[in-house]
């Protein structure tokens, strides 16, 4: 009880998004509503704790500094990023690809797999968002 | 007595034609209203307290002073604060008439004990060895011995009393004041920079509304000398010039007479060789700088004291420079574009820095010559210094900013979102003005979460425009930068009074979309608009308030006549939204 009251008190301080979704990813620490399904592009990627997915939007995030790292497919501009409620880290966001067949990873968000949870949520209609999916 | 018991209104109302009344010097009158209303405009001690301290007779201000104490029971240092004003001219007046032995002892005995201001005592103390009363005055910021300073004095005691002791000094003045700067501020056309005597312009007898005739609504001339959609115009920054860009390649400088408001090519620059897609003016409105749109990697630099292109700048062929804008000093530039290209450039064409890890869509200097703002391909815009090489996010959007604006005081922006044209023809939502730096936040709202940035937030989202397709260019401009004006996909220029969200009028004439819009910096009633139908329209007032000859005319310049029903369909209508 008194670890839920301190959640609630914590969720006070941020406005914290939600996406909405049947299924919903949540940071794993804190359950702070990350992402949905629809949101995911490919489950094929490794983090530092092994499996990591590639989601289209991620919302409730916080972002370090740009970071240069070269990665397998190429050299990247990458910040990591934490979970905006605890704090916790949760993977990466692509800001810059220099090769240009990597360009669509931009602007996406790396979850590792570890870090995250996946919960049912329910299904209300229409996905909130498709709207940014065109870029 | 008046006929009727007087409400409270009406007792407020006399006191105030009463204090008016004796500041203009009618006392008779004002005794007369007194005489005969029954009410007293300030307490008989503030009287005496008044005639005491306008007659310099200083024992007995005091001793009025403490009067009031008594009737006031105020607090002690409120009081202190009063009787320290006092003694403080008191002072300064014995010191400027010589009396320097009276003047320090009454700082000795009468102004140090009181305990006061310990600070300004000792500065007090310096005025003694001043040279020449002039420099008296400067230092201690004092009118002089005389009615000027005591009536000040005066005014700053009055400003401490209950208002059933005394009226706060010029009420009436104030309330007419706040009155007409309401009704400016309620005007939607009002366009034109105020007198000093802000009654010389206004009179108090009706609300103050300005006439349509005198906004930029109607189209003074159409410039045809372009053979291909013009993307992109700006006036130089002291508005003597207009630099308009084309597809064709050519940037047009056209001078503007500043007596007739003709326009004539004054250079033509070519060799732009995939078109002019923005361009930038040096403060100073000696240097141009153009660049192409997405697959153009070059920037040009002229010279428009010469009209000689001085840098043809080539960093690489893979770059993309689409967005360029100018440092306050003139001499440093920015540029980039979405290939990931974000330079700092000087006059010679030199990458003085550069920033990688951004696609830039929009570029903009901020006044301090070291911060940037850049829009990028995530739908945000940050601050970049390149002095310290630091940077921070701003804001973030969730659809693409397509250009942005920066007020000339730095403290707005205002963003073009693109709509993406998927929201159908009545897509609305596209301008919005947001602040940028630290200045009180106007509208906050909660729907907007920059949880992490305080000071940033939507002023107002301006709407009723076209944008889905097209880079579009607006414009802070008018008096006061009080409007902004935008191009459109509907082919009309849209004008909003910052203060609403509604445009106040939108032109008509384009047959085309605008592209671009720039209001003249030097002059607030005129703008111009570059369309995707070849042709530059410039808009000035529906009265001109200069006949120019129609003989004047020019080969490229046709100047519409004025009133011409035949031309109905060329001259440019505005219609109100």
């Amino acid at each position: 009880m008194l670890y839920f009251a301190v959640l609630v008190e914590k969720w006070g301080e941020y406005f914290l998004e939600h996406l909405g979704g049947k299924r919903i990813f949540t940071c794993a620490q804190c359950t702070a509503p990350l992402t949905n399904r629809d949101q995911l592009l490919s489950t094929r990627f490794t983090g530092a704790t092994g499996r990591a997915f590639l989601f289209h939007k991620v919302v409730n995030l916080r972002y370090s500094e740009l970071q240069d790292r070269v990665m397998l497919t190429g050299r990247h501009m990458v910040r990591d990023v934490a979970c905006k409620n605890c704090n916790c880290k949760l993977g990466w966001v692509y800001e810059f690809a220099v090769e240009e067949g990597q360009r669509y990873k931009e602007g996406r968000v790396i979850l590792e797999r570890a870090l995250v949870k996946e919960v049912e949520g329910f299904d209300d209609g229409e996905s909130v968002d498709s709207s940014s999916s065109n870029q | 007595m008046g006929a009727f018991p007087l409400t409270h209104k009406d007792k407020d109302i006399i006191r105030l034609i009463g204090q008016y009344l004796k500041n203009t010097g009618f006392e008779q009158t004002a005794d007369k209203l007194v005489d005969e209303s029954g009410l007293y405009l300030e307490h008989p001690v503030a009287t005496q307290l008044r005639s005491h301290i306008l007659a310099g007779n200083w024992t007995k201000a005091e001793a009025s002073l403490a009067e009031l104490h008594k009737l006031l029971s105020s607090d002690e240092s409120m009081m202190k604060e009063m009787k320290f004003s006092v003694l403080k001219q008191k002072y300064l007046e014995m010191v400027e008439d010589g009396k320097l032995i009276e003047a320090i002892h009454c700082l000795r005995y009468e102004l140090t004990p009181l305990k006061f201001n310990t600070g300004q005592v000792h500065k007090l103390s310096t005025y003694v060895m001043y040279d020449s009363l002039d420099e008296l005055k400067e230092m201690a910021n004092w009118a002089g011995k005389g009615y000027a300073s005591r009536q000040s004095l005066m005014e700053h005691l009055q400003t401490f009393l209950p208002i059933h002791i005394v009226l706060p000094p010029k009420r009436l003045d104030k309330l007419l004041d706040q009155a007409v700067s309401h009704q400016i501020h309620q005007c939607k056309y009002h366009n034109r920079s105020l007198s000093p005597h802000l009654y010389d312009d206004f009179s108090l007898l009706t609300d103050h509304i300005c006439a349509k005739d005198s906004f930029p609504s109607r189209c003074t001339h159409i410039l045809t000398q372009h053979g291909d959609q013009v993307w992109f115009c700006r006036f130089s920054p002291d508005g003597s010039l207009l630099a308009t860009g084309s597809k064709d390649g050519m940037i047009y400088v056209w001078s503007i007479d500043p007596h007739t408001y003709e326009f004539s090519i004054k250079y033509s620059l070519e060799g732009h060789t995939y078109g002019v897609a923005h361009l930038a003016w040096s403060p100073d409105s000696k240097h141009i700088v153009a660049c192409g749109p997405d697959e153009c990697g070059d920037v040009w630099i002229w010279d428009i004291e010469t009209g000689e292109l001085k840098v043809r700048m080539s960093h690489s062929t893979d770059d993309s420079l689409t967005s360029v804008s100018f440092h306050k000093d003139a001499r440093r530039f920015v540029t980039g574009g979405t290939r990931g290209q974000f330079y700092h450039c000087d006059l010679e064409g030199n990458v003085l820095d550069s920033w990688e890890g951004i696609r830039v869509h929009c570029v903009g200097c901020l006044n301090d010559n070291k911060t940037v703002l850049a829009a990028d391909s995530h739908f945000r815009l940050r601050s970049y210094n390149f002095e310290d090489l630091s940077d921070q996010h701003l804001l973030q959007e969730s659809h693409s900013i397509v250009s942005f604006t920066i007020s000339e005081d730095g403290r707005l922006v205002l963003l073009n979102i693109d709509s993406e044209g998927r929201l159908g023809k009545n897509a609305l939502i596209s301008a919005i003005t947001c602040h940028v730096t630290d200045i009180p936040i106007l509208y906050m709202y909660h729907w907007y979460p920059y949880w992490d940035l305080k000071n940033n937030c939507m002023v107002r989202k301006l709407h009723g425009l076209k944008q889905g397709y097209y880079a579009i260019h607006s414009s802070f401009g008018g008096v006061n930068q009080d409007f902004v004006a935008s191009g459109s996909e509907d082919n009309k220029v849209y004008i909003w009074h910052i203060e609403k969200e509604s445009p106040i009028c939108a032109l008509e004439g384009h047959t085309q979309t605008v592209n671009c819009v720039h209001w003249n910096p030097a002059n607030p009633s005129m703008i111009a608009s570059v369309s995707d139908d070849s042709t530059i329209r410039i808009w000035g007032p529906a009265m001109p308030a200069i006949d120019s000859p129609s003989t004047s005319r020019s080969p490229y310049t046709s100047r519409l006549p004025q009133g011409g029903d035949s031309f109905a369909n060329l001259s440019g209508r505005c219609t109100p939204v």
